[in-house]
């Protein structure tokens, strides 16, 4: 009986029925749809594959502090100009960098390459390229920083930095959902 | 020893509806839960007790809706990952557009066409030949509020008429001090209105 007691909070999905049941997980899927889909709504509207970004270095301060969020948008027509902060990737790096356009060289055919360098850094990007790059190209950007928003991304680097606890939170968050009827 | 006594008389006179459930208990102070416990009990009322049968049409429609929105999200998410961003954006922006379309008709539909409806019960006809009566439930209980509203529609498939009946408790009317859901409280109440909606039938 002390079993079946502890798991009396789970009455309310036992007594639902197979349609009932099946709203819950919908109705869990429509949460993280929703999500989802504002996300790749941003994306198509900025035209960058993460408009959304969060600052989790030092290397631009004092323009950007750790835990800053970034909007990017990332206008292809749009040239690139020295003293624009890019976000861009590189090969072999998962996380994208936040760094300002310090050379730019353009050719008449529409190619360009640009060198970035880091507001709080003393040398130039280029031991953070890939081994035997010298040069970002158009490709390797994400977006272009449009504003920003202080010490809201620290959620993020917490998490980022405690990955058990984004786990815990997302566990408990999906749980209630499912177990709770609407 | 008396609480012991208490549950047993309970449980003997649930026994019509449930003999082999336990009496339904629910956090009183949540008020989705116990509206869903309400609801649940109507509907056994109408199943169990009379027969009927539920006819899911409004809750498949429901659920069709929200199925089609998730699986237009879990496309867009899939096509992504496997044409990364600038050559995905098509279909992105079709799967985003057809989503929150999506999300506007179920909130369409769940304000203009179930309304509240949590059971639509058909009556069926013994000889198969008239139409189904239709019996439909809805219930409304505000939020932080405690007067549960339970409104019954009957619809009669010959004379093709309808008419509604409406009545508004306090919970604790059915709900006794554990969050226990009393039966042979509620079961009277939706009996009832079933008694005057049909008995009403045969008066016209």
């Amino acid at each position: 009986m002390g079993m079946l007691d502890s798991l009396d909070f789970l009455d309310d999905v036992r007594r639902m029925n197979k349609r009932q049941l099946y709203y819950q997980v919908l109705n869990f899927a429509m949460i993280v749809s929703s999500a989802l889909m504002i996300w790749k709504g941003l994306m198509v509207v900025t035209g960058s594959e993460s408009p959304i970004v969060v600052v989790l270095s030092g290397s631009m301060e004092p323009a950007f502090y750790r835990g800053d969020l970034l909007f990017l948008t990332n206008n292809r027509d749009e040239p690139i100009r020295v003293g624009e902060i890019v976000v861009f990737k590189v090969e072999g790096r998962e996380i994208p960098i936040v760094h300002r356009v310090l050379k730019v060289h353009e050719k008449e055919d529409g190619t360009v390459k640009f060198l970035t360098k880091g507001d709080n850094n003393s040398v130039d990007d280029r031991g953070l390229y890939a081994p035997g790059q010298l040069w970002l190209h158009k490709k390797d950007v994400v977006g272009r920083a449009r504003g920003f928003l202080p010490y809201v991304g620290y959620a993020t680097i917490l998490m980022n930095d405690h990955p058990q606890v984004k786990y815990a939170i997302l566990a408990c968050l999906g749980l209630f959902v499912l177990i709770h009827r609407e | 020893m008396a609480p012991k006594e208490g549950v047993l008389s309970q449980q003997s006179q649930e026994k019509e509806w449930s003999a082999d459930e336990k009496p339904v208990k629910i956090d009183k102070w949540d008020g989705s839960a116990v509206k869903n416990a309400l609801d649940d009990a109507a509907k056994k009322v109408l199943t169990d007790g009379y027969g009927y049968v539920e006819s899911y049409r409004l809750v498949d429609g429901r659920l069709g809706i929200c199925t089609v929105a998730v699986a237009f999200a879990a496309f867009a998410l899939l096509w992504d990952y496997l044409h990364p961003f600038p050559q995905s954006k098509p279909v992105l922006i079709v799967c985003v557009c057809s989503y929150f379309l999506l999300m506007g008709v179920l909130t369409v539909y769940t304000t203009y066409k179930e309304k509240g409806i949590f059971m639509v019960a058909l009556d069926k006809d013994k000889a198969g030949v008239d139409p189904d009566n239709e019996w439909t439930l809805s219930s409304t209980l505000k939020r932080y509020e405690s007067d549960y509203t339970l409104q019954i529609s009957y619809y009669d498939g010959q004379s093709r008429q309808s008419r509604s009946l409406e009545t508004t408790h306090c919970v604790a009317d059915f709900i006794d001090e554990n969050g226990q859901i009393c039966m042979d409280l509620f079961e009277p109440e939706v009996k009832k209105m079933h008694v005057s909606l049909s008995s009403e039938k045969k008066s016209k």
